[in-house]
């Protein structure tokens, strides 16, 4: 009888194999995108069959690198097929006139709770969903703002550690606000990708 | 073996077969049999306790998902 581990090695195997077949079969440049990121599924299935604590170390980094090969794939693919102009008929989308308001605040809120990297990165999906949802005019000047007065806290957390380390707690609840704020400012940029054409 | 873990490897095959080899060839409909492959992974993550890497995931999906929506979208209807 094989172990638990040996089968999912070899279903993870299966999985990568299909993918990779069906990525060498594939001709179309936005169907090899859409590949890209199931190849980024299976292969973190690999990972996520170690089940220890360094599967999760693994797998965070291996999310964040995986997002961002995807963003900058697509922005070459836009760039190199003159597609920049905005949208003329964009999707309509029912759920993003509807929704973001109520998921924006419940993401929001348990980011604050979480605290730090993480929390940053729940509250920024909650605001990529309102920006993308409501496409308001002009707000970066304000986000802007917050991301530097965060930066600000963030490096004056850094000297309460070094000049005086026995108010560690406060320095330690300064940098997690401070990281959780810039964090959500800069993924709340992403949310407007879709909208006006200078952004 | 926990029933999680059972189910988790027989909806990612399933998501990654129908992803591969999809029966109509419209981008959005590909789109979600990715997605499908992905609920796989959560439950396989879900059965192992990695509770980060699963929060994490669901953030990182939903950006993957609106930046791949972006791309559609603007580029030329399917053939």
């Amino acid at each position: 009888m094989m172990d638990e581990y040996a089968i999912g090695l070899i279903v993870a195997l299966i999985a990568i194999i299909i993918t990779f077949v069906a990525a060498f079969r594939e001709k179309n440049d936005i169907h090899r995108l859409i590949i890209a990121d199931l190849a980024e599924v299976s292969a973190l299935a690999v990972i996520a069959l170690i089940a220890t604590d360094l599967a999760e170390a693994l797998i965070i980094p291996g999310l964040v690198v995986g997002i961002s090969e995807l963003m900058a794939l697509s922005e070459i693919y836009l760039v190199r097929e003159h597609l920049t102009h905005p949208v003329k008929n964009p999707f309509r989308i029912e759920v993003l006139d509807t929704a973001p308001a109520i998921i924006a605040v419940i993401l929001v809120v348990y980011g604050i709770v979480l605290c730090g990297f993480t929390g940053g990165a729940v509250a920024g999906t909650g605001m990529v969903f309102y920006f993308m949802g409501k496409r308001p005019a002009e707000r970066f000047a304000l986000v802007e703002t917050v991301s530097g007065y965060a930066w600000a806290l963030w490096i004056v957390a850094f000297f309460i550690f070094m000049v005086v380390p026995e108010y560690w707690f406060f320095a330690v609840m300064l940098a997690g606000g401070a990281i959780l704020a810039k964090v959500t400012a800069k993924m709340s940029l992403i949310g407007t990708m879709r909208g006006e054409k200078d952004v | 073996m926990n029933p999680e873990l059972i189910l988790g490897f027989i909806i990612l095959l399933a998501g990654v077969a129908a992803t591969a080899f999809p029966r109509e060839r419209d981008y959005i409909s590909r789109l979600i049999h990715v997605e499908i492959a992905a609920t796989g992974l959560m439950l396989v993550m879900l059965a192992y306790n990695e509770t980060i890497a699963l929060l994490t995931f669901v953030a990182v999906t939903a950006i993957a998902t609106i930046v791949l929506i972006r791309v559609i979208e603007r580029g030329e209807p399917c053939d």
